[in-house]
């Protein structure tokens, strides 16, 4: 038979073809940018020496632990500040709502490093704080609190209002409904951006290191002021951050694959 | 099945429906049909007992709309499906037999299967909603409106929301339960569909009852509004 030898006919508008296979493309990539980090590393007057490090390792342990661990507070903190103010954000009472409006229009147009001066040294002061670690802390939790605010609100309103008219008709009990079809649901459409929230934190407290709170950064910098081997620990600190920061966003991407709605 | 509408009004800010009167009997399948604004889907909703009418009696086989009792035996089907999304197509319906009908978990899975199978989608049940296509999401809604075991099912444009093809495959599916025992009660702008399945029609036009009738009356409107309707309708894709 000619006609299945024939070539399929020429479509008219040539699709954009992919070159290379994923995979490859991935394992090329990093190679990229672990090529540049050695080329900047060799650039380097000093030669590099990691050894330099070894005397400070238990302090920047304990630096990265606290990073860590002030990561997790705030992110329960704001976690539950956000979900107060999106209660009130929803509330009768006008005043709750400006109130929320107008607290998420002024931390939106703060810069972190801002939010944290001025709680530690304005706000804090005022009510009789002088820990400025703590107020710098607090800070932190009080910038995040909007964006969690924003998380819980898209969650919830992404239910549609047939699915409550649906619940309505069945007949569920009110716990029924939150048991069952809302919290579920919710769960899982939160679980993303409170991932990327969390690496917002992670991030985010690098700046406590202005107030002396020893976190990474400051017991990096410490270390460094002292050995002037800031080449070994920024790029160690740098990794340091990547090596959360990167999983918890892989992390984030297979949630939503497996459990995404 | 049975419908009786006496001095019906209703209105949000504006009224939407105007002292509608009527008595049907006998009929198995009514289409209500009319532009968007007509208070065709107010009427579909009031008849389901979804809302409350401000004014006037309505019945639905002896039954009053707005009594809990009626409320728990009707089955709706919504324009987007209202799968609950989290849950498999199977899961749709057991949770809802087994949470608000007392059903236990063997025999809830059992129906579920049974009305799946009825409507060819047996081999979807252990799928989610967004991993099957728009117009099975909607035979699945139309299972689980059936697992009430309701007298009368009430379709609101079940197909607005597909293709061509997949509004094929949903009337279809629905023009085959045609003769399982029970009333249908759909709004839809799919004429032929209309003519084909219903055996009563009302059109709707700005809140009244504008013309009524066998589905001969789509293709001979006595009313100037129905004819005007009819003209500017688009001819959809089932036949």
């Amino acid at each position: 038979m000619k006609a299945t030898t024939e070539l399929p006919p020429e479509p008219l508008k040539t699709a954009r073809r992919e070159l290379g296979g994923t995979t490859v493309s991935y394992v090329m990539a990093i190679a990229t940018f672990a090529l540049f980090a050695l080329f900047v590393v060799a650039r380097q007057r000093q030669p590099f020496d990691l050894t330099t490090i070894e005397p400070y390792r238990n302090a920047i342990a304990a630096g990265f632990g606290r990073t860590i661990w002030v990561s997790l507070v705030a992110l329960v903190a704001s976690t539950t500040l956000g979900f107060i103010f999106y209660l009130l954000s929803t509330a009768r009472v006008g005043y709750f709502r400006a109130f929320t409006d107008v607290f998420t229009e002024i931390i939106y147009g703060t810069p972190l490093l801002v939010m944290i001066m001025i709680t530690a040294f304005v706000i804090g002061p005022a009510f009789g704080s002088t820990n400025r670690a703590a107020m710098g802390f607090l800070g932190l939790i009080v910038y995040i609190t909007p964006y969690m605010t924003n998380i819980f609100r898209s969650a919830i309103s992404s239910i549609s209002s047939e699915q409550y008219m649906a619940m309505d008709l069945f007949g569920f009990t009110p716990f029924q409904r939150y048991r069952y079809i809302i919290v579920p649901q919710v769960v899982r459409i939160l679980m993303p951006p409170l991932m990327n929230n969390f690496s917002l934190i992670i991030k985010g407290s690098a700046l406590l290191n202005v107030l002396s709170y020893r976190e990474l950064f400051y017991e990096v910098s410490l270390m460094t002021n002292n050995t002037f081997r800031f080449v070994e620990g920024f790029l160690l600190m740098w990794g340091l951050y990547l090596v959360i920061t990167i999983p918890l966003s892989q992390l984030t991407k297979w949630i939503d694959r497996r459990w995404g709605i | 099945m049975k419908i009786e509408l006496d001095r019906l009004s209703h209105s949000y800010d504006v009224e939407v429906l105007r002292d509608l009167t009527l008595s049907l009997d006998e009929y198995k399948a009514l289409a209500i049909i009319g532009i968007s604004g007509s208070g065709k889907s107010t009427l579909l909703r009031i008849l389901s007992g979804l809302e409350r009418p401000t004014a006037g009696a309505v019945r639905v086989n002896g039954h009053d709309v707005t009594s809990a009792e009626y409320r728990k035996q009707v089955g709706f089907v919504f324009q987007h499906h209202a799968l609950f999304p989290h849950l498999t197509l199977l899961r749709n319906i057991t949770l809802v037999l087994e949470k608000t009908r007392g059903y236990a978990p063997a025999a809830a899975r059992a129906r579920a299967m049974e009305l799946l199978d009825l409507l060819h989608l047996a081999d979807q049940a252990h799928k989610l909603p967004r991993n099957v296509s728009g117009g099975q999401a909607q035979r699945g809604s139309i299972a689980r409106a059936l697992s009430m075991d309701p007298e009368v099912v009430f379709l609101d444009e079940p197909t607005s929301a597909l293709d061509p093809i997949l509004t094929y495959e949903v009337l279809s599916a629905i023009t085959e339960l045609r003769d399982i025992g029970k009333g249908f009660v759909l709004v839809s702008h799919v004429m032929n569909f209309v003519s084909a399945f219903a055996d009563y029609v009302i059109y709707m036009h700005e809140g009244r009852i504008a013309e009524h009738g066998a589905p001969s009356i789509l293709d001979a409107p006595h009313s100037v509004e129905l004819r005007d309707f009819m003209a500017k309708v688009p001819d959809c894709s089932f036949a």
